[in-house]
């Protein structure tokens, strides 16, 4: 007989500790397990089964780890936690008997916290980090754009206003940027960054304001932590980009309200030589970079830029421009061919290939930013693609040209279109030079990753449909998809139209159809059928090419009545035979499936009305 | 001092009684007047104010108890009115004398003679009119300083300096003291005299002296809290030259301490040595600074699993999305009832003309902030994801065509006049089928062409029938309300017919058991002539019921009934059989028939025996138990998790059980697996399983069912003990029609055929063939 085992000594009951069990462990406030947890990332579990990890008890609770707990009880930022409820203590007395000055150097030495160590802890390598950004980014961006209050203090906004800027700087230098989509609720950007994509989300330029339902301390508390994420992770991004960190700050420029401009990159030469470079080498790329490889790399550009170029037939890209920027990757003819480097082009190299085209989407152009339009959004969008972008002083300063400047190509204008009968010559005259489009060309052509043309999009058009570029999930309604397909379905139904309209005209067809009709209901389904039906309708006056017509018609509309239950009977009686657990799965699944498929034919159908009724009108005019 | 004590205001109408006493009173005011001339007189720190203030009338305490005595005395002063009047006036010339006491004859001022030069007295001129001194009046009271409450019985206060009885001055009523207080406006500043009986107005100085306490000061008015200093040995010139004491001055004057000097060096070293640092430029501190922190090796734990990114935005989040996006008006108003934690999407997709247009998303804080809430109060699962056909879950089994023969098509219908078809049996050779419906009604025809040889009527409802097993004999027993009626076919050869009869009814009884049974058995008179009464009856015990399953032993020797109680009845228990479950084991070589257990836990609802081993399944509502028939005891009680067992089957082979029940479940036990199912099929049909049946040679078995379907399946059964049993769903037969909520109530299989025949509720019975 083996030893007696004690209920909740083993197992769940051991491994799961309840909340209110953990606050007691940790002798603290649920105020400051809440900030630990925050900071600490630590979750609540789920465990399989809930009455063993609670003693027998089914009432709702939240379960933590029992080694998370114990994790957090060494803690010093719980240390430090506890010495500030002290010192919380001694202030108040102080201040309650007005011992001013020991109130002040009590202040002085108030305990602070660092969250160095639990940035190291919970990424433990820099890819971590870059990884986990995406929420950061949006938080920051987030308080950047709050106005202060009490509960906000300016510091704080102005500190991420700081880091986003920083951020910005960073994406605009490396051109990081991929994507961008205008959404309802903010602008979506990606950016690929240390091969990961960091997609952060920032809101229109309104005044937000914090509503009454939102705890701002666990927002604070979060801001905390994300503030100092994300200065680790810049300060690494900058060095190993060889800049300086932080990038100074022009005060002057940021009270004029230059934005992101205020700051200015400084390149980094004294470190260069030693630690950045080494660890640019081993870190960024995984790998370390040969000559060999560099030509590789070059060659493969070379082979593919013709390729890409044909791809453009819209609107080819000057290269004169990017060949000057890139003087240093000028091909030259290598001394020796390497017959076995051809396999050398490994996946990074690959992958970067379109990147590096795309990034330089706009470098040719200069964009003019018309007052109506967000500078900071189409100031960074542009020049993460580097175009060149100026504004209106309206829109704050640091513009780097003005509005009668030349080079301008592009007029990036939110406006319906007004003629104006007192413009001048010159303003005619620009007006015809430059290109005068909508803000969602510049974000339409960054997702195509090609220069669109500037027709569908100019001033006062109705703007096609902009898309996400983050797509759907897979099997999901395409709206670009039925563009082919769609041609022949339509053309299906205005035949049937057409026949409609034929059938109300000439009464004396109506008994040719009805047979003709029948005939290819039945031929649909067996060639001998067919081949009577055929004779029949031959019988009966009707041209081979309705008859065929009829019957590839009549067997769409077979499959498709067939489609839905086409489940073979066999595998129908055969569900009786799954287990319970197989059962639930199998259904759980195939009420998803039905229930996707629903949505993609709801809007399938809704795009098809919705274009007879465009057709329709255009008919009528 | 006798003056002193005295009530306020309340007592004042004692005075106003009498016109005498209110002229007196007057007076008195001003008599005390001069002593605050005095005052003004600036003669200074006077003895007889702080006289005064020690003689400020006390508040008697009793003052409440001393009303009811006042009143009293009124009474008795009313009386004698004369005395009164006397006392009055002498109580004048009292006062004045009181006065005298306290405010001694104005004082002399010290001038110097301008004769003499001398300083001398010189006394204020007294003026010799009415009030000018009180000297001359006399307190009348004489009785001096004794607590007044002695002479609260007494119609006098005291007595006078000539021996006579002071008189207690008349007293109004609370009237009378009430208009005292209206008309007298120093009612309120006055107080009760108890040395004379009544209220005297408080003189300046006591005011002064009231509101002096009121204010908390000092209530000497002569008292000067800020007087100067008077400065006796600093200032200059007072300077005390010589020293106090001879000792010499301790070093410790001049020298500096060591100790303190060992204190301050010890936070010197502490400073020095960095133990304690002096308070930082608060700048350096707050900014936060940033380093390279991922320069050194990572830990080598892993790094905790980053949380779930937040979904993608898609096309129709987009400002300007295709139009098939949008929502229609119903959708619309659908998502803006649902509430928002249904809500499928938290937005719904809109389209704005232009990006300038595109107004602030008000969530936007909101959507943040749960997606923070998300982070740290969700828990996290890790959960692989089932990306699989759904169909690849359905189990691959043989196609039912290669698992031929079976029946899939019904090749005939036999149809009962009406009353469902309750019940049918198939003859041991396959041909016939006898068939009996609620009416009475049994018939038996052939399966090949469905004829109907030969028709019984029962006239009650028939509850059960089944073939005798035997090939050499040929009869079945048909259940009809306790009776239990064996029946012959008729055309049967003479040999069998001959071995039938002697078997049911043997010329020569076998000799009746020890223990008389209930159960009577019994051969009709005229049975061996006729087919159409039955050739054996065995009586039931009274109301016990129909019985509603009749199972044979294989021999054909033994058969087992149970009976369906009536559960009105209000037949005692014994009686009805149901303590032994309502089951009956008929021995025909014998017969005699025994219930086989005294007593069974739950209602019986089928029996059935073991096809080889001497062992009886005997399934109550929930469980099944099987029993040793040779050894009488209990082998195992199987559990199908089954609320209501409807019918139960055993595998020819004796080693599988199928168990079916109303609520729609079936379970196939394998008997040397265990209690538990082996396969468990939930739910296939619809409705309640009826009947169960396996077939005796083919691998086949049968279900049927209130939905009016049949339910065909292989039952392939390995020898290899390793190798499960192959359970395939072969067909589902339709064709029944659903009555009452009845649908199909028996199947059988015919032996040696794959064929099925099956009874149903509307009264018909069909052949099923391959």
């Amino acid at each position: 007989m083996g030893r007696l085992r004690q209920k909740g000594k083993a197992g769940a009951a051991k491994a799961y500790v309840t909340r209110s069990m953990a606050i007691k462990k940790l002798q603290c406030s649920l105020a400051d397990f809440r900030r630990l947890c925050i900071l600490k990332g630590i979750f609540p579990r789920e465990p399989r089964s809930k009455k063993r990890a609670n003693k027998g008890s089914s009432a709702p609770t939240s379960f933590y780890y029992t080694k998370d707990i114990a994790y957090l009880a060494h803690e010093p930022v719980l240390k430090k936690l506890r010495e500030h409820k002290a010192f919380a203590k001694r202030l108040a007395r102080a201040l309650g008997r007005g011992e001013w000055s020991s109130a002040k150097s009590l202040e002085d030495s108030k305990p602070v916290y660092r969250l160095d160590h639990i940035i190291k802890e919970r990424y433990p390598t820099f890819i971590d980090a870059v990884r986990d950004i995406d929420d950061a980014l949006c938080m920051i961006f987030l308080f950047a754009s709050l106005p202060s209050n009490s509960r906000v203090s300016p510091s704080l906004t102005e500190n991420c206003a700081r880091l986003a800027a920083e951020w910005q700087l960073y994406v605009m230098h490396t051109r990081a940027l991929r994507k961008v989509f205008l959404s309802i609720k903010g602008v979506y950007y990606q950016a690929e960054v240390m091969d990961q994509q960091v997609t952060w989300l920032i809101p229109y330029q309104f005044t937000q304001n914090i509503p009454s339902d939102v705890d701002v301390r666990v927002m604070l508390t979060f801001l905390e932590l994300y503030q100092t994420l994300l200065g680790f992770v810049f300060f690494k991004l900058y060095t190993d980009a060889s800049l300086v960190y932080p990038p100074p700050l022009d005060t002057k420029k940021e009270e004029a309200a230059a934005g992101v401009g205020a700051f200015s990159l400084q390149e980094n030469n004294r470190k260069a030589g030693t630690a950045v470079s080494k660890k640019s080498t081993v870190e960024v790329d995984g790998k370390k970079v040969t000559g060999k490889d560099v030509r590789q790399t070059i060659k493969s550009l070379t082979a593919a830029a013709p390729q890409s170029e044909n791809a453009d037939d819209e609107m080819p890209v000057d290269d004169s421009t990017e060949q000057d920027v890139e003087e240093e990757f000028v091909p030259q003819p290598s001394t020796a061919s390497h017959p076995d480097a051809t396999p050398l082009p490994t996946l990074h190299s690959l992958s970067t290939l379109p990147q590096s085209q795309a990034s330089k989407l706009f470098t040719p152009y200069t964009f003019w930013l018309s007052r109506e339009t967000s500078r900071p959004m189409f100031e960074f969008i542009v020049r993460a693609f580097g175009g060149r972008i100026g504004w209106p002083a309206s829109s704050g300063s640091g513009s780097p040209f003005d509005e009668d400047d030349d080079s301008i190509t592009h007029v990036i204008i939110d406006r319906p279109l007004v003629e104006r009968a007192n413009a001048s010559d010159e303003e005619r005259e620009r007006r015809r030079r430059r290109k005068y489009i909508q803000p969602q060309w510049v974000v339409d052509s960054i997702n195509a990753g090609r220069i669109l043309l500037e027709e569908p999009y100019t001033q006062g058009k109705t703007l096609p449909p902009h898309l996400s570029p983050f797509g759907d999930r897979q099997g999901a309604y395409d709206p670009l998809a039925g563009a082919g397909e769609e041609g022949a379905v339509e053309a299906a139904s205005d035949e049937s139209e057409a026949e409609e309209d034929e059938e109300v005209l000439g009464e004396e067809n109506e008994t040719e159809q009805v047979a003709l009709k029948v005939a290819a209901a039945a031929a649909s389904e067996d060639p001998a059928a067919l081949r009577a039906a055929e004779l029949e309708a031959e019988a009966a006056g009707v041209d081979y090419g309705t008859f065929e017509k009829e019957v590839t018609k009549s067997q769409q509309k077979a499959k498709k009545t067939k489609a839905p239950d086409a489940i073979n009977p066999e595998e129908d009686m055969n569900k009786m035979m799954m287990s319970n657990k197989q059962r639930k799965l199998y259904e759980k699944m195939k009420y998803s499936q039905r229930k996707r498929g629903e949505e993609t034919t709801k809007l399938e159908e809704r795009k098809k009305a919705l274009q007879k009724a465009k057709k329709r009108q255009e008919k009528a005019r | 001092m006798a003056r002193g004590t005295g009530e306020k205001k309340r007592k004042q109408p004692v005075v106003e009684d009498s016109d005498h006493s209110d002229v007196e009173a007057l007076p008195e005011g001003g008599m005390d007047m001069p002593s605050e001339e005095e005052g003004e007189d600036g003669v200074p720190g006077s003895d007889d104010d702080d006289d005064e203030v020690d003689e400020f009338p006390e508040i008697d305490a009793r003052s409440d108890s001393d009303d009811v005595d006042t009143d009293e005395e009124e009474v008795e002063e009313d009386e004698d009115e004369d005395e009164d009047e006397d006392g009055s006036e002498e109580d004048d010339a009292e006062s004045g004398t009181e006065d005298e006491e306290h405010h001694i004859f104005p004082q002399a001022k010290t001038v110097i003679s301008k004769i003499t030069g001398q300083p001398k007295k010189v006394y204020p001129e007294i003026e010799p009119d009415y009030d000018s001194d009180s000297s001359t009046e006399d307190a009348p009271n004489r009785v001096g300083n004794v607590p007044m409450h002695w002479y609260d019985d007494l119609p006098h206060v005291g007595y006078s300096i000539d021996g006579k009885k002071v008189l207690k001055p008349a007293r109004g009523d609370e009237l009378d003291k009430f208009l005292q207080t209206v008309d007298d406006p120093s009612a309120w500043t006055s107080a009760f005299d108890k040395n004379t009986q009544m209220d005297k107005p408080l003189t300046a100085e006591e005011l002064d002296i009231i509101r002096r306490l009121q204010a908390h000061e000092n209530p000497d008015a002569s008292y000067d809290p800020y007087e100067p200093t008077i400065e006796w040995f600093t200032g200059k010139g007072k300077e005390e030259v010589m020293p106090l004491s001879a000792a010499p001055e301790p070093k410790r004057r001049w020298v500096p301490s060591k100790w303190e000097k060992q204190k301050v060096m010890k936070i010197v070293r502490a400073i020095r040595q960095g133990r304690i640092l002096p308070a930082k430029p608060k700048t350096a501190s707050s900014q936060q600074r940033f380093y390279a922190i991922w320069n050194e090796e990572p830990s080598s734990h892993a790094p905790p699993l980053p949380a779930p990114k937040p979904r993608l935005p898609t096309h129709n989040e987009s400002y300007n999305p295709p139009e098939e996006y949008l929502p229609t008006e119903e959708e619309r108003k659908e998502w803006e009832a649902t509430d928002k934690e249904d809500r499928e999407r938290d937005y719904l997709p809109q389209k704005y003309p232009s990006l300038r247009l595109v107004p602030a998303y008000d969530q936007f804080i909101q959507e943040r902030f749960s997606r923070q809430l998300d982070l740290y109060l969700a828990p996290r699962i890790q959960r692989a994801k089932l990306n699989i056909d759904p169909n690849s879950l359905i189990p691959k089994l043989p196609s039912p065509s290669s698992l031929r023969p079976y029946p899939n098509y019904r090749s005939l219908n036999f149809r009962h006049t009406k009353g469902r078809v309750r019940c049918l049996s198939i003859s041991p050779d396959g041909g016939w089928v006898v068939s009996a419906d609620e009416e009475g009604i049994v018939s038996l025809w052939e399966v090949m062409v469905g004829r109907e040889v030969k028709r019984w009527n029962m006239k009650e409802k028939v509850g059960g029938v089944e073939w005798c097993p035997r090939t050499d004999v040929s009869f079945f027993v048909v259940g009809t309300d306790e009776k239990l009626h064996f029946l012959v076919p008729p055309n049967l050869p003479s040999m069998v017919l001959a071995a039938t009869q002697l078997l049911l009814a043997p010329p020569t009884l076998p000799p009746a058991p020890a223990t008389p049974s209930p159960v009577k058995w019994s051969n009709p008179p005229s049975a061996t002539t006729s087919d159409n009464k039955p050739i054996l009856a065995i009586d039931l015990p009274q109301s016990s019921g129909i019985p509603k399953h009749i199972t044979w032993h294989r021999k054909g020797d033994y058969f087992a009934t149970v009976c369906e109680f009536h559960l009105t009845d209000s037949i005692p228990v014994s009686a009805s059989g149901e303590g032994q479950g309502g089951v009956w084991i008929h021995q025909l070589s014998r017969r005699h028939s025994q219930a086989p257990f005294r007593k069974v836990k739950g209602s019986v609802q089928l029996v059935l025996f073991h096809p080889t081993k001497p062992q009886f399944f005997v399934a109550t509502q929930r469980y099944v138990r099987v029993y040793n028939l040779a050894e009488q005891k209990l082998l195992k009680t199987l559990i199908p998790g089954i609320r209501w067992i409807s019918s139960m089957d055993v595998h020819p082979s004796g080693d599988h059980l199928i168990v079916g029940g109303y609520d729609r479940k079936l379970c196939w036990f394998d008997l040397e697996l265990s209690e538990k199912p082996y396969k468990i099929m939930r739910y296939y049909h619809s409705r309640a399983i009826r009947s169960l049946h396996f077939h005796p040679t083919y691998p086949l078995f049968a279900s049927s069912s209130d939905d009016g379907s049949i339910q065909v399946f292989h039952a392939r059964i390995y020898n290899d003990l390793m190798t499960d049993p192959l359970i395939v769903p072969l067909k589902i037969l339709r064709g029944h029609e659903v009555k009452e909520g009845l649908g199909v109530l028996q199947v059988k299989w015919v032996p040696k055929q794959p064929w099925l025949v099956s009874a149903g509720a509307d009264s018909s019975v069909a052949v099923w063939c391959n």
